[in-house]
Order: structure tokens, then C-alpha cells, then sequence
């Protein structure tokens, strides 16, 4: 492949990356509003959704490969079903905190609100365009920032996706590079990071910082507000324009009287989808085999379970350091915000070449660096965006005039103020650890094969040999895990601190 | 339940409202056999604080229903109702006149129209001018003036008010208090009846046709009193005093 060819190649590859990263944040933006405003305004929606969610939020991205690819695959073809399914799993690790981003700021909102739109019996499409949606675009800003490095993080995933022998392979910058790779193409390789690097950067330092810092107030972020505020300019005059066409296209139907259907949201259930992809019928055989899967899991489970929350550890004391070290040193805080976004960005298999010398003497290393890749993310973003920017003024002023400094600042007030994000930070990258596990715990490189046992390892194991009903109980035991630890353990530390913390 | 009939002189009559809801298990009376009526006159609704004032202004506009009894308003349609919030309650994302339009956009005013709606309003609270200001940029005061400008525009027949003018400076409070009785009494505007919660005695008596007067929870209706002083009154007033020292008598 010459000069030429390379730039054309390299070209169509990252703009079919960016637009499989777009559609899938688009998407998501749509999902996460619509189910967001449904769980925090009706009861009924929120009682039945989040338990749902939780637990779709923990199936780890393998979890959803064999249903997805039976799905779209076998229905629209290679070519536009390989194109969805991918398109769907970097939504599956894009969404979650973008719904429960949302919610939590509809939730938030003063109770005069509510009693403003009663009053005045504000509609339904008022409320959603006029309250919801602006309520929660600081939130949303926010959340893109960790959504967006999902996506990138996922993108290798989501661009070679096998499921046993067989293989997708979707033209893009993931897949490019990982070609470039495996037929050792040095030059390619180098220009297809050089690529990524460029978009993820761009697209932080012109969309995603400014759009968090105009609608957060955060300082912590890098960014060039004079390129952003035109594309904020043309996106508000767009909005306005539909918003404009959207109210007076339900005046007119109001006044004939056609009564407004209530949106229905209909989740699908992954593990359902395993019966249509094998007609399998449901059998004594099958309950034993789920069970034989349950004993396996629950031989790996706790060391598993001990790495997850031994990375959670780690990733919330980095943070907090990082997040200290930010606040007080701003300029230095804004680099290391900036080099967060573009490390947490780079999908994992993009490490590889790195690690790959530490591999073979410090196989522990490298397992906890992959860990802290898809979990600490979390934290770090919630405690420097959201943890920082909740530091009020009032109380910053407080501790100078009664000269309150060094250990004492972080222990009384720097980690009080901080701890809502910090918890609410745990809680995520504990999600975002069990679902690293896979790619930690079992890792193939060339003949290079390193088993350090687990679920995760489990799991990898069960996916390569096909067994798509391993991969699924599985997958469903570790949710049952995650789901009961986060409703025992998280959900009453988050309920306790709820009212204690929030500074007056 | 609210209802609509056309044949007495009052504009809205409460009749046998109760209101009770369960707390921890238990059942909590807060309003108990409430009955009066309201003409096209300012009424206060005085009492001590967390006795209902609130919940009864709630019920009245329709947000809430009551556990037994009705609201009737005495009108051919459906009443329009305008309601001052204790807080501003405006939208921090939407400049002084967006948040005024927004419930004439939401009943299917033009926007052309609603727009000329909210200026007049806007200029009649005093705010002309501030119309592309963002609620942030407003004095405590002048967010309480679009509040109030916001529930002006819809042309209310009714005008609530909870406690309105409690969380502002006194001089504030007390120039707001002539302004919105200028409003009142020059029928610029087509309200027929105002009727707010306060806990300031005197300022009930000052700006009311009559108060009422509730009782410690569950609320009753301890007394109704009117208020016959001509306008326009201050507190120096003698009259005013005795008044105020009447309705003092009722509510300790």
C-alpha cells in the first residue's frame, strides 16, 4: 500500500468511525432523553425501568454479542446487519450513564417546577422541550465526556466482532489499525493511532470540553470556546427552528382534538433473544446445564469480586489525589483532565503493542492496568467534573478565613463536599470493572495466551468455544452479583449520605 | 373537584373542602370542613405557618385534589387561573420573557400575540426593558415581578398568591404591595378576584377586602372578617391598627 492509498484508506475509515460514533451518540442522546424524563416524571415507568436498567447496565458488552449478531445478522445480512450491530454495541457502552445523567437531574429539579407546569398545565411536548430537556443539558454535557471515551474504548469491540469461528470485520479506524497490526504494516499502524489520536482530541478540545464548561460552569477542562460557540450557535438556531415547528404543529392538532398518545418504551431483554436464535425448547437439560454454568461462576466469582473492588479502590484514591491536585493548581488540573479524556479514549486493544513486553514476566501488571482502564474512567470524570464543580464558593471562602489547610481541608471539607460524585463515581466504575474483567482476565496476543482465571476469563473461554449458553448464564449470574451488591451495599451508602452531604 | 355554575354573585366558592394525606402509615388531617366564598374582591387567607394556607391555594387552582368537598367557580367556561409561587420558580434557561410566555405558548397563544401579551405585563410589573435579561442577572425582587408578570399575562380570572412577598426586604415587599394593589384596583387587567396566603397580618389587613382567618392544623375556618377601611390604607391608620389587632385576637 502506497503513500496514497494509505491517506484514502485511512480517510473513508475514520469517517465511517465518526459516523458509527455519531449515530450511536445520537441514538443514545434520543434514548437516554425520552427514557430519562419517563423514569423521573411517572412512577409507574420509573419502578418498572430502573431495576431494568441496573441490570442491563451490568450485562457486560460480550453479554449482548451473540443475541445482537443473531438479531441483525441473520435478518438484515452481513453488510447492514454487521453495520447495526455494531452501531448497537457502542450504544450498549455509551447510554447507561447518559439515562441515569438525565433522570438524576429531572429528579433534581426544584418541586416548584412541578407545581409551574400544573399550574399552568403545561402539555406534555411543553414540559419535555421547554423544562426536561434544558434541565438536563448540563448533565448531558457532562456525561458526553465519559460516553464519548466509552464509545472510542469499545470501538475496536465493536468494529471486529467474532463470535466463535466466525467473524465480522466492519471497514473502520478500529479495524484498520488492528489489521495494520496483524500484518505488522509499522507505517499503518502509526498513522491509523496518529488518526485516532487527532479525532479524539479534536473532538474534545472543540465539542465536548467547551459544550461542558458553557453548561457546567466546570474550569477544570481544555477547550477552544470561540470554535465551539459557533457550531452551539448553528446547533441552538436548528433547535429553536424545530422546537418552533414541533409547538405549533400541536397547537393545530390540539385544537382538533386529537389527544396526544403516550409514548410507550419498550426494552428488550438480550437473554430472551437466545431462543430465537436457537429454537432451542425449554427443557429439564437446559435448567441442569444453567445450573452446571452457575457452579462454574461461582467457583470464579470471588476473585473476580476482589480484583473489581481492589480496582474501584485504586481508581477512587487516584482520582481523589488527581482531582486535589486539580483544584488547587488549575492549570495543571485542566492537563490532566485533558489527558484522561485521550487515554480513556484509546480502545483497549490499542495498548497491546505497549504492554505486550510486560506480559510475559508481569502478567498481574498488566491484568490491573486493563481493569483500571475500563473503571477508573468513571470516577476520575465524576470526581473532576462533577466533584470539583460542586465545591461551592462560600465554603472554599470559609476554610481561608478560618485557615483551614492541608489534611484537614481534605479530610473535612474537600472529600465531604466531593463525596456524593465520589460514591455516585464508585458505583459506575464498579459496573465498568466488572465488564473490564473480560478483556483483563483472558488475553490472546499472537501465540501469546495469558488465562488469569475469573469471570471475565470465564466468560472469554465460553465465547470462544461457541457456547453461546455458557456466555449468557454467565453473563446473567455476574449481573445477579452486581445488581445485589449495588441494591445491598451501594444503595444504602448512596441513601445515607443523601441530605447529610448537600452543602446549604 | 372543581366545578363551574353561573348563577350567584360569587366568582369562586370552596365548599366543605377536606384535605387529609398519610404519613408514616398514619392519616393527617391538615384541612377540615373549609366553606367560603369569594367574590370579585382581594381576600386573604391568614393562619399559622404549616396549617394548610398552602395545600387549600393548591386545591383551589386544581393541582390537588380534596380529600372531600369542592371548589365552584361561578363562570361559563373553564376559569383561568394565575398563580404567584413563594419562590420566583422561573426557568434559569430562558430570558425574563420566554419564561412570561411560557404558559401562553402552552394554552396556544400565537406567539406574536403572547409575546405582546408578556411586554404589557412586563411593563405594568415595572420590568420594561428587562425583557432579554436571564433570571440570574434579576434582584430577588425583580424575579418576584416576573413571577408575578407571568401569571398577569395569561389574563387570570383568579389571581393566587402564596405568600408572596415573604421572601423579600421589606422596602421591596412593601413597594411590590402598592404595585400589585395599583394593578388591582386600576383594572388594567381582567382579574376578578385575588386571593393570597400570607402570615403577615398586616399585610392582610392593608391590601384585603377580607380575611380569613384559619386555625391551627387541621385548618378550619376560624373567622372571616371584612375589611371596610376605604382605600387607600397604611399601617399608621388607626383604623388599620385596630383591625390588625382584631385579626391578632383570632390568630393567637
Amino acid at each position: 500500500m502506497n503513500l496514497n492509498e494509505l491517506t484514502i484508506e485511512l480517510t473513508i475509515s475514520t469517517s465511517l468511525s465518526l459516523g458509527r460514533m455519531l449515530a450511536a451518540y445520537i441514538l443514545s442522546l434520543i434514548l437516554a432523553i425520552v427514557t430519562g424524563v419517563a423514569m423521573a416524571r411517572n412512577k409507574y415507568v420509573e419502578s418498572i425501568l430502573l431495576p431494568i436498567l441496573d441490570v442491563l447496565q451490568s450485562i457486560p458488552i460480550l453479554g449482548f454479542f451473540p443475541a445482537v449478531l443473531a438479531v441483525f445478522i441473520t435478518t438484515l445480512g452481513p453488510v447492514a446487519g454487521g453495520e447495526l450491530s455494531s452501531i448497537f454495541l457502542i450504544i450498549t457502552s455509551l447510554v447507561w450513564n447518559m439515562i441515569f445523567g438525565v433522570y438524576s437531574s429531572i429528579k433534581s429539579l426544584d418541586p416548584s417546577i412541578d407545581h409551574l407546569v400544573a399550574v399552568y398545565k403545561l402539555p406534555l411536548i411543553h414540559g419535555f422541550l421547554y423544562i426536561y430537556l434544558p434541565a438536563s443539558k448540563s448533565s448531558i454535557a457532562a456525561n458526553s465526556i465519559i460516553s464519548w471515551a466509552g464509545g472510542w474504548f469499545f470501538l475496536t469491540s465493536a468494529e471486529v466482532i467474532s463470535m466463535g469461528r466466525v467473524e465480522y470485520r466492519l471497514k473502520g479506524l478500529g479495524s484498520f489499525i488492528i489489521k495494520a497490526f496483524e500484518e505488522d504494516n509499522t507505517m499503518a499502524y502509526t498513522t491509523g493511532l496518529l488518526a485516532l489520536f487527532m479525532v479524539i482530541l479534536v473532538s474534545y478540545l472543540i465539542i465536548w470540553n467547551p459544550f461542558t464548561m458553557k453548561y457546567t460552569g466546570t474550569r477544570t477542562l481544555l477547550g477552544f470556546m470561540k470554535a465551539y460557540d459557533v457550531i452551539d450557535k448553528a446547533l441552538s438556531k436548528t433547535w429553536g427552528f424545530i422546537v418552533e415547528k414541533v409547538v405549533a404543529a400541536y397547537n393545530v392538532v390540539a385544537r382538533v382534538k386529537i389527544k396526544s398518545t403516550h409514548i410507550i418504551i419498550c426494552s428488550i431483554l438480550p437473554p430472551l433473544l437466545y431462543q430465537y436464535h436457537t429454537r432451542l425448547a425449554l427443557d429439564n437439560s437446559l435448567y441442569s446445564k444453567i445450573l452446571e454454568y452457575g457452579v462454574d461462576f461461582l467457583r470464579v466469582a470471588p476473585i473476580t469480586l476482589i480484583r473489581v473492588y481492589l480496582v474501584v479502590v485504586t481508581g477512587l484514591a487516584v482520582s481523589i489525589l488527581l482531582a486535589y491536585i486539580s483544584h488547587t493548581r488549575l492549570k495543571l488540573g485542566k492537563i490532566i483532565v485533558m489527558s484522561g479524556e485521550v487515554s480513556s479514549s484509546i480502545p483497549a486493544m490499542m495498548w497491546w503493542p505497549i504492554l505486550l513486553p510486560l506480559l510475559k514476566g508481569f502478567p498481574q501488571g498488566v491484568m490491573m492496568f486493563v481493569y483500571l482502564q475500563g473503571s477508573l474512567w468513571y470516577v476520575f470524570f465524576n470526581v473532576l467534573i462533577f466533584g470539583i464543580s460542586s465545591l461551592r464558593e462560600s465554603i472554599i471562602e470559609l476554610s481561608e478565613i478560618y485557615n483551614v489547610k492541608g489534611r484537614l481541608y481534605l479530610s473535612r471539607i474537600f472529600i465531604p463536599s466531593l463525596l456524593p460524585s465520589i460514591l455516585a463515581g464508585g458505583l459506575s466504575a464498579s459496573g465498568g470493572a466488572w465488564n473490564a474483567s473480560i478483556a483483563a482476565e483472558y488475553i490472546v496476543l499472537g501465540d501469546l495466551t495469558v488465562d488469569m482465571g475469573g469471570v471475565g476469563s470465564l466468560l472469554n473461554k465460553q465465547a470462544q468455544a461457541g457456547d453461546i449458553l455458557g456466555v449468557l448464564s454467565t453473563s446473567f449470574f455476574m449481573s445477579l452479583v452486581v445488581v445485589f451488591i449495588n441494591k445491598t451495599i451501594w444503595a444504602r451508602i448512596l441513601g445515607k449520605i443523601r441530605g447529610y452531604y448537600v452543602v446549604e | 373537584m372543581v366545578t363551574m355554575s353561573s348563577s350567584k354573585n360569587y366568582v369562586v366558592e370552596v365548599v366543605g373542602v377536606s384535605k387529609s394525606y398519610i404519613s408514616g402509615g398514619r392519616e393527617v388531617e391538615v384541612l377540615k370542613d373549609i366553606s367560603f366564598e369569594v367574590g370579585r374582591e382581594f381576600v386573604s387567607i391568614i393562619g399559622p405557618s404549616g396549617c394548610g394556607k398552602s395545600t387549600l391555594l393548591r386545591i383551589i387552582a386544581g393541582v390537588e385534589k380534596p380529600s372531600r368537598g369542592r371548589v365552584v367557580f361561578n363562570l361559563n367556561r373553564k376559569p383561568i387561573i394565575g398563580f404567584v409561587f413563594q419562590f420566583p420558580t422561573l426557568l434559569p434557561w430562558m430570558t425574563v420573557l420566554d419564561n412570561v410566555i411560557l404558559p401562553l405558548i402552552a394554552t396556544g397563544v400565537e406567539k406574536s400575540s403572547a409575546i405582546e401579551k408578556a411586554r404589557m405585563t412586563l411593563k405594568v410589573v415595572g420590568l420594561g426593558g428587562f425583557e432579554d435579561f436571564y433570571p440570574s442577572e434579576l434582584s430577588g425582587g425583580m424575579k418576584q415581578r416576573v413571577n408575578i408578570a407571568r401569571a398577569l399575562a395569561i389574563e387570570p380570572d383568579v389571581l393566587l398568591m402564596d405568600e408572596p412577598f415573604s421572601n423579600l426586604d421589606p422596602l421591596t415587599a412593601e413597594n411590590l404591595r402598592s404595585e400589585v394593589l395599583d394593578i388591582w384596583l386600576s383594572s388594567i387587567l381582567p382579574v376578578k378576584s385575588i386571593i393570597m396566603v400570607t402570615h403577615n397580618v398586616e399585610e392582610a389587613v392593608i391590601m384585603s377586602d377580607k380575611v380569613i382567618i384559619l386555625s391551627p392544623r387541621p385548618a378550619r375556618v376560624l373567622k372571616i372578617v371584612d375589611v371596610n377601611i376605604p382605600r387607600p390604607r397604611n399601617r399608621k391608620m388607626p383604623e388599620v391598627q385596630e383591625m390588625v389587632d382584631k385579626v391578632y385576637e383570632y390568630v393567637s
